[in-house]
């Protein structure tokens, strides 16, 4: 028994984002190898701790979503609200985490155009932050539908609730895998 | 009648594809772009060499964006049957498109004016070819918003079927696609560069698919509609 | 909350850690190249995981889970052959 999570159109935009970070990862990996001192050097300025802590709250968040799916499933519209809220809330965890870690890299004299490794420190993570604040604006948007959900509001039925809650899932999800390969490729390798 | 000038309108998106490959690759060189490294004498001698040819495809370039104006209409009026009323989203995807002709006739224009007087200073020769390629790459803005307007409205429609759903979040990722294109203002040389990978080749790649997947969309969207006539 | 995705989460916080202390740690001392290798893996495990369980991709049509397996797969696969290509750039002080 095959089930595909979402409605079908959810998943163009996840494969297509997926070609798009490939070429991302390509690109830092190729460009790495040309000049690896420069990478190792500048590297070493990065905050280990913080990308590890941003990992943790990100998988936790995603955590959350699959929980919020299972109780979206079980009838259990407000308890799944509520996981979506403590997903949302590690979600804005890990933009504070990144306005302090790009706070402490500027006041160092640290920008975009410093060398190439940070040029890619700032590109990659930049599109991945906005990949996060849009899966946070879907968060709301499933939010305000359990709640409705929740209050037997007739005209949302529960399958389209449950096809709602999978497609921004997997975007959420998405998110969160992007971030696993950024933090071992930009704060990681050796 | 309506739904044959449509199919008119729907044409003018493959025929602009086409035209302006031939001015823009084929005969004025322009793909891969010059690098934006580049010294001002390189630059003088690519203009003093391919002189004709860059006029020529230039004029064709100037031609077919006009082009766009039928396509991006046409757009807006099966938008128009998916949102109705008010109809903001249309209105937005109308005006945004339009504008974005802009930077093809820009970009013409200044190219034209380097190619015109090739033996003038090499600096200005290079300022010409440096307004034009940012004229070209850089302004991502009104493409965004038009692919998102067509996007959020497929997403947001729930009536009878004009476009499929895969097509509106198509749509959202064309428009996260051409947002590094306002980065070359930071680089001369890199994936970020105008001649780089994210900034020229993804989105000139997405261009031209997004064309194609719209071409399609439109004539199955107006087929649909053509038997009933008056009635849609 | 089923049993399993939350054993599962743990798993991935205890990766995380793990791939954390070998990148900013001591790793295996005099093979930077090992620990690399080893962070890339565990990468690759943890977003398998992602795509599997959390995305619902181990239930879900056969060609769709193929596609995120060969592209965890691509991406883990030429990250490392691109980093052992620039191994003999390394400077000789590490």
């Amino acid at each position: 028994m095959t089930h595909l999570p979402g409605e079908p159109g959810v998943w163009v935009f996840i494969v297509g984002d997926l070609l798009m970070f490939a070429l991302f990862f390509g690109a830092f990996a190729h460009y790495r190898a040309q000049d690896p001192a420069l990478y190792l050097q500048s590297q070493a300025t990065l905050n280990q701790g913080l990308g590890a802590i941003n990992t943790v709250l990100l998988l936790t968040s995603s955590w959350f979503v699959v929980g919020a799916v299972q109780d979206t499933r079980g009838q259990r519209a407000g308890r799944a609200g509520t996981r979506i809220i403590l997903a949302f809330l590690c979600g804005a965890g890990f933009i504070a985490v990144k306005f302090f870690e790009y706070r402490e890299k500027i006041s160092a004299g640290i920008n975009l155009t410093s060398n190439d490794f940070y040029m890619y420190y700032y590109m990659l993570t930049g599109i991945h932050l906005l990949h996060v604040v849009i899966g946070m604006g879907v968060l709301i948007f499933l939010w305000r539908l359990l709640r409705q959900s929740a209050l037997r509001d007739s005209t949302v039925s529960h399958e389209s609730v449950i096809g709602h809650l999978e497609s921004g899932a997997s975007f959420w999800h998405l998110v969160d895998m992007l971030w696993i390969f950024l933090f071992a490729l930009l704060y990681l390798m050796k | 009648m309506n739904a044959r000038h449509q199919m008119l309108c729907t044409w003018s998106g493959p025929v602009f594809v086409a035209v302006f490959t031939i001015g823009f690759w084929w005969l004025a060189h322009y793909l891969p772009p010059p690098s934006p490294n580049a010294s001002a004498a390189d630059i003088t001698a690519l203009y003093q060499q391919n002189t004709g040819q860059i006029r020529l495809g230039m004029l064709l370039m100037m031609a077919c964006s006009g082009l766009v104006a039928p396509f991006v209409a046409v757009i807006a009026v099966q938008m128009k049957r998916m949102e109705g009323g008010a109809g903001v989203l249309t209105y937005t995807q109308l005006s945004a498109g339009t504008v974005g002709m802009l930077f093809l006739i820009l970009p013409a224009l200044l190219w034209t004016v380097a190619a015109f007087r090739p033996e003038r200073d090499p600096n200005l020769i290079l300022l010409l070819n440096d307004l034009g390629w940012i004229f070209f790459l850089m302004p991502f803005g009104s493409f965004v918003v038009q692919n998102l307007a067509i996007g959020i409205a497929i997403l947001a429609h729930t009536g009878p079927h004009v476009f499929p759903r895969w097509a509106g979040y198509f749509n959202l990722w064309v428009a996260v696609l051409f947002i590094p294109g306002g980065l070359l203002t930071f680089f001369k040389t890199g994936p970020f560069a105008w001649d780089g990978l994210f900034v020229f080749w993804v989105p000139l790649v997405v261009f031209f698919l997004w064309y194609g997947a719209m071409f399609v969309l439109l004539r199955q969207a107006i087929a649909r509609t053509a038997p009933a006539g008056a009635a849609a | 909350m089923t049993h399993r995705t939350t054993w599962i989460w743990a798993l991935l916080i205890l990766a995380t850690v793990l791939s954390w202390e070998l990148g900013h740690g001591p790793g295996f001392g005099s093979h930077p190249e090992r620990a690399t290798v080893a962070v890339m893996l565990i990468a690759y495990l943890k977003v398998r995981f992602v795509f599997l369980d959390f995305m619902e991709l181990r239930a879900a049509p056969l060609p769709l889970r193929l596609t995120f397996e060969a592209w965890a797969a691509l991406v883990c696969g030429a990250v490392i052959a691109l980093y052992w290509s620039g191994l003999a750039r390394y400077p000789a002080s590490l």
